[in-house]
C-alpha cells in the first residue's frame, strides 16, 4: 500500500485537527443564535474569529504533515454508529492531500469572510450570511478530514445544504429560491449513486473506515471494483458539476457573490474531485471507470467553454469556466495523472476565487450591474480590481509562468503519454477556447468606453480595502502557486508531497528539449492565439463578434442557449415526472388510499350497525347477559377447573 | 340443636316455607300479593336461623327485614301505580330465557356446592352467646361497624334527598 | 350429604327463584323485591357456614349483619329513586326506562 502504517496519535494534535471544523460549528451556532441582537451590524465578529483560527490552526497542521510526510494521523474521537455488523467512528484522517486541501479550503475560506464584510454590508440578512458561512466551513473541514465514507457523506450533504442555504439567501427573490432548490435536487441525483455506491463498498469490505477499505482494494473483482467507482463517481458528478448534472451550476450565481467564489469555485465543487482522489487505490483497480471519468471530464471541459463563449453575464461566464475546469481536473483523474489533477485544483482554487472575488469587486461599482454588454472602460477607475483580475485571467488561460499553466500542461503532457490523443486534442481546444472568453470578459468589462448608464458611471468607485485586500492577497498564490508548487515539471515539491498518497505515473523523465518541451510550446502558441483572437475581436474590430453570430446564428444560438441541456430536462424529466405525480394523485391516492380508508370506516359503520340492536338500554336485558356468563363461568370452572 | 329426626322434620317444614313464599314473591300477578309473601319469606327465614343456632340473626332479621324493609317497599308500592295487564308475567320476553338459564343455574350450582371440598365439620355446634357475640362486634369488628353506620347516614341523607318534592320556588 | 348441603342447596333455590324475578319480572318494585329474596339467600347460606365449620369465632354472624344493615341501606335508596323517577315518568315498568338504547 502506498501509505505507511498510521501512528500513535498525541492528544494535543488530535485537538488541534478536532478544533478546525468545531471552531466554525460553534461559530454558527453563536452567530445563528445571538447574531441578530446581540450583535447587530458587528455579527461577523464571531464568524470572522472562528475562520481566522481554524486557518491558523489549518496551517499548523500543514507544517505538521510537511515535516512528517509519510506518517498520516488516523484516529476516532466518538463511536457514531453501531448496526449489527456495521460500525462507524466519528474519526479524522490527515495525511498530505488532507493537508493540500486544508489549505485551499482554509485559506480561500478565511479571505471570503473578510470579503463578505464589505461587499454584505447594509445587508438585512446579514447574521444569517455569517452564520451559514461558518456552517460551511464546518462542513467542508468535515469532508476533508473525515476517515470514512459516511462522515465523508454527511458532510457531503451538509455542505449541499449550506449551498442551498446560500444561493437562496435572498429569498424574496423568486429566481434565487428556484436555484437553490435546483441546486439542491440536481445535487441529490447525484447523491444517489454515492450513497449506492456506500452500500456496495460496505457489502464488499464490510467497513466503511478508509484505513480498512483502501488496505483491501486489491481483493476486488474488477467488475465490483468498476460499479463501485461508478457510483462514486455519479456523486462527484452532481457535486463538481460536470455533465450532465452540471445544470445548476450557473443558476447558482443568483447567490451573493462571497458565495460564487467561495462554494462555487474554491471548495464545494472540489469535494467530488476530492472524493476520487481519496478513493484513488479503489480507482486503480478500475481501469474502466478511469476512462469514463476522463471522458466525462473532457467532454465538460469542452462543452462548457462553448457556451461560456456567448454568455454575457460576467458571473456566468466565470461559472461556466469553473465547469470547464473542474473537467480538466477529473480528464488529469482519469488518465492516471493525480498529482496534476490535485495540482490544478490548488492553483485553480486561488485563480477561480480570485476570478469571482473580483468580479463581486465590479459588480458592486457598478451598482449592481452584471451584464458585460453595458460595462467597458474601467481600467482606469478600478485599478486594483483591474490589476487582480488581469492576474486571475492569465493564470487561468494558462499563460506561462503563472499558475494555471504548469498544472494545466502537466494534465495535457500526462494525456499525450499515456496516449490518450484525441483528449490531449480536446484539451488543447479548450484551452484556445478558455483563453477567447477570458480576456473576452477582461476586454469588454475594462476596456473601451463605458457603455453604462450616465447614473451608474457616476457612482463607480473602487471597492473598500477590506474588500481589495483580501484580492491582492488571493493574487499572490494565483501568480505564484504554479512556480512554487509545480517546478520543475514533474519534479515540483507538490509531486513530492503528494507521494504518500498516489503512485504516480512513471513517466518518463521531463526533457526541455525533447517532447516535454515541444508540448509546452504547442499549449503556449495555442493560448496566444487565443488571446489574440479576443483583442481583435472585443478591442480593435468590435463588429468581428456580431458578423460572426450572424454567419453561423445556429452556432451562436446553440452556444448562448447552453446547448438547450435546461430545455431537454424540461421536457425529458420534469414534465413526465409531474405528469407521474398527477395521475398518481388523481388516481392512486384519491381512489385506492382514500377509498381503503374510507372503505374502512364504512366497514366498522356495518359492524357497528349490526350490534346495536344490542343496546336496548334495558337494565334487564344487561342482568340476563350478565347471570348468563356467571353460569358459563361456572360451568367452565366445574368441568376443567380446579 | 343437634341433628336427629325432628329437626331434619323442622329444616323441611321451614325450607318448604321459604320455597313456598319465595315463588309466591316472583309469581304473584298482584304486586301486593307479592309483597306479603315476601314478608311471609323474611318470617320463614327467621326461622331458619333459629335451626342454626343464630337466635341473634333471627331477632335482627325479624326487626330490620320484616320490620323496617318490607315497611320501605309497602310505601314505595303506595307511592306508584302499577300499570295493569301490560305484559305477561311469564312468557314474556325476558323470562323465555331467564326460566331455562335459572333452573339450569340451580342445577349447576347444587353441583358445585356438593362437589366442592369444604372444610371439615366440627362434631359439636358452636352457639356463642349475645354478650360474646357483642364483645367481638364492638372489639375486632368496630371499624366496619363504624363504617357501616357512615353508609347508613348517607343512605338516610341520599333517601330524602331524592324522594321529597322539588320546590318550584326555591 | 352433609348437614350444610341441604342447607346450601336451600339458599341456591332461593337465590335462583330471587334470580329469575330480577330477570323477568316487569314492575322494577318487584325487582326489588327479588333482589332482597337473592341477598337472603345469601345470608342462610353465611349462617349455615358459621353453623357448621369449625371455625374459631362466628364469623359468619358478622358477615350476615353487615349484610342486612345494608340491604336496608341499599332498598331504602333504591326505592327512592324508584320513587322519584316514577314522578317524572308516570310508569315503574323496568320497559319505559330505556333512556340508553341505542
Amino acid at each position: 500500500m502506498v501509505e505507511t502504517a498510521p501512528i500513535e496519535v498525541s492528544q494535543a494534535m488530535k485537538a488541534v485537527v478536532s478544533l478546525i471544523p468545531l471552531l466554525p460549528l460553534a461559530g454558527f451556532l453563536v452567530t445563528l443564535l445571538f447574531g441578530k441582537r446581540f450583535f447587530g451590524r458587528r455579527a461577523d465578529v464571531v464568524a470572522l474569529l472562528t475562520v481566522t483560527a481554524s486557518w491558523v490552526l489549518s496551517m499548523y497542521v500543514f507544517v505538521h504533515v510537511f515535516g512528517h510526510r509519510g506518517e498520516p494521523l488516523d484516529f476516532n474521537l466518538f463511536t457514531w454508529v453501531t448496526a449489527g455488523s456495521l460500525s462507524v467512528h466519528w474519526g479524522y484522517l490527515v495525511d498530505t492531500l488532507t493537508a493540500v486541501m486544508l489549505l485551499v479550503v482554509g485559506t480561500i475560506g478565511m479571505l471570503v469572510h473578510y470579503y463578505s464584510v464589505g461587499y454584505m454590508k447594509g445587508d438585512e440578512g446579514y447574521y444569517r450570511f455569517f452564520a451559514y458561512l461558518n456552517l460551511f466551513m464546518f462542513s467542508m473541514f468535515v469532508l476533508i478530514l473525515a476517515n470514512n465514507y459516511l462522515v465523508m457523506f454527511l458532510a457531503w450533504e451538509a455542505v449541499g445544504l449550506c449551498s442551498y442555504l446560500l444561493i437562496a439567501f435572498w429569498f424574496r427573490k423568486k429566481s434565487a429560491s428556484q436555484a437553490g432548490k435546483k441546486a439542491f435536487l440536481v445535487n441529490r441525483v447525484g447523491d444517489f449513486g454515492f450513497t449506492l455506491g456506500i452500500f456496495l463498498i460496505f457489502t464488499a469490505f464490510g467497513s466503511l473506515q478508509f484505513a480498512d477499505v483502501f488496505a483491501r482494494a486489491g481483493e476486488l473483482t474488477t467488475a465490483t471494483a468498476v460499479w463501485i467507482c461508478l457510483l462514486l463517481f455519479m456523486g462527484a458528478v452532481g457535486k463538481s458539476a460536470q455533465f450532465p448534472l452540471h445544470v445548476w451550476l450557473p443558476d447558482a450565481m443568483e447567490g451573493p457573490t462571497p458565495v460564487s467564489a467561495l462554494i462555487h469555485a474554491a471548495t464545494m465543487v472540489n469535494a467530488g474531485v476530492y472524493m476520487v482522489a481519496r478513493s484513488y487505490p479503489l480507482f486503480v483497480h478500475a481501469e474502466p471507470a478511469m476512462i469514463v471519468v476522463m471522458c466525462v471530464g473532457a467532454f465538460t471541459a469542452i462543452y462548457a467553454a462553448v457556451i461560456a463563449l456567448t454568455q454575457n453575464d460576467i458571473k456566468r461566464v466565470i461559472a461556466y469556466s469553473t465547469i470547464s475546469s473542474l473537467g480538466f481536473m477529473f480528464m488529469a483523474l482519469g488518465a492516471g495523472v493525480w498529482v496534476a489533477g490535485i495540482f490544478y485544483l490548488l492553483a485553480h482554487g486561488f485563480f477561480k476565487g480570485l476570478l469571482f472575488l473580483d468580479s463581486g469587486s465590479v459588480i458592486h461599482a457598478m451598482s449592481g450591474e452584471q451584464d458585460m454588454r453595458h460595462m467597458g472602460g474601467l481600467r482606469r477607475r478600478l485599478p486594483v480590481t483591474f490589476w487582480t483580475m488581469l492576474i486571475g485571467a492569465v493564470a487561468m488561460a494558462g499563460i506561462p509562468p503563472l499558475a494555471g499553466f504548469w498544472a494545466k500542461d502537466e494534465i495535457l503532457a500526462g494525456a499525450f503519454h499515456e496516449g490518450y490523443w484525441w483528449v490531449w486534442i480536446v484539451g488543447l481546444v479548450t484551452a484556445f477556447l478558455t483563453a477567447v472568453y477570458m480576456f473576452r470578459l477582461i476586454f469588454m468589462t475594462f476596456w473601451g468606453e463605458s457603455r453604462a448608464s450616465q447614473e451608474v458611471q457616476a457612482h463607480i468607485h473602487e471597492s473598500p480595502w477590506i474588500m481589495t485586500v483580501p484580492l491582492i492577497i488571493l493574487s499572490v498564490p494565483a501568480a505564484l502557486s504554479g512556480l512554487l508548487a509545480g517546478w520543475p515539471p514533474d519534479a515540483g515539491w507538490i509531486h513530492r508531497f503528494l507521494e504518500p498518497v498516489f503512485f504516480d505515473i512513471e513517466g518518463e523523465p521531463f526533457e526541455w528539449f525533447g517532447i516535454g518541451g515541444l508540448l509546452i510550446l504547442v499549449s503556449v502558441a495555442v493560448v496566444v492565439v487565443g488571446v489574440y483572437a479576443a483583442y481583435l475581436m472585443y478591442v480593435k474590430r468590435r463588429e468581428l463578434p456580431a458578423r460572426l453570430a450572424e454567419r453561423f446564428p445556429r452556432a451562436y444560438r446553440a452556444s448562448f442557449n447552453k446547448l438547450y441541456m435546461d430545455e431537454f430536462y424540461e421536457v425529458g424529466v420534469i414534465r413526465p415526472v409531474i405528469g407521474l405525480a398527477g395521475w398518481l394523485w388523481t388516481f392512486f391516492d384519491t381512489k385506492v388510499v382514500d377509498g381503503a380508508v374510507n372503505g374502512l370506516a364504512w366497514l366498522w359503520g356495518v359492524f357497528g350497525s349490526a350490534l346495536r340492536p344490542l343496546q336496548t338500554g334495558r337494565a334487564q336485558n344487561y342482568a340476563l347477559g350478565v347471570f348468563a356468563g356467571l353460569f358459563v363461568f361456572v360451568i367452565v370452572v366445574l368441568v376443567w377447573g380446579g | 340443636m343437634t341433628g336427629g329426626v325432628w329437626y331434619w322434620i323442622l329444616f323441611g317444614m321451614c325450607a318448604a316455607w321459604v320455597i313456598v313464599t319465595g315463588i309466591g314473591v316472583v309469581a304473584l300477578r298482584n304486586i301486593v300479593h307479592s309483597a306479603v309473601s315476601m314478608v311471609l319469606c323474611f318470617l320463614g327465614v327467621a326461622f331458619v336461623f333459629v335451626l342454626l343456632n343464630a337466635e341473634l340473626l333471627a331477632v335482627i332479621q325479624i326487626l330490620l327485614y320484616v320490620g323496617a324493609i318490607s315497611v320501605v317497599v309497602l310505601f314505595a308500592i303506595m307511592l306508584t301505580e302499577p300499570q295493569h295487564g301490560r305484559l305477561g308475567l311469564f312468557f314474556n320476553s325476558q323470562s323465555v330465557f331467564a326460566l331455562p338459564l335459572v333452573v339450569a343455574a340451580a342445577v349447576v350450582f347444587t353441583l358445585v356446592a356438593l362437589s366442592a371440598k369444604l372444610p371439615p365439620t366440627g362434631s359439636e355446634s358452636f352457639s356463642p352467646s349475645v354478650a360474646d357475640l357483642s364483645q367481638t362486634l364492638f372489639n375486632e369488628y368496630v371499624f366496619p361497624f363504624e363504617l357501616v353506620s357512615l353508609v347508613l347516614l348517607a343512605a338516610m341523607v341520599g333517601a330524602i334527598l331524592m324522594a321529597r318534592k322539588e320546590d318550584d320556588d326555591r | 350429604m352433609k348437614p350444610v348441603d341441604a342447607y346450601l342447596i336451600l339458599a341456591i333455590l332461593l337465590f335462583c327463584i330471587g334470580a329469575y324475578g330480577v330477570l323477568a319480572r316487569r314492575n322494577v318494585i318487584l325487582v326489588v323485591m327479588s333482589l332482597e329474596l337473592m341477598l337472603n339467600a345469601v345470608n342462610i347460606a353465611l349462617a349455615a357456614f358459621a353453623d357448621f365449620l369449625a371455625v374459631g369465632s362466628p364469623a359468619g354472624t358478622y358477615f350476615v349483619l353487615f349484610v342486612i344493615t345494608l340491604a336496608a341501606a341499599e332498598v331504602t335508596v333504591g326505592l327512592a329513586i324508584v320513587v322519584a323517577n316514577y314522578r317524572n315518568r308516570r310508569s315503574v315498568q323496568t320497559d319505559d326506562y330505556s333512556d340508553l338504547k341505542g
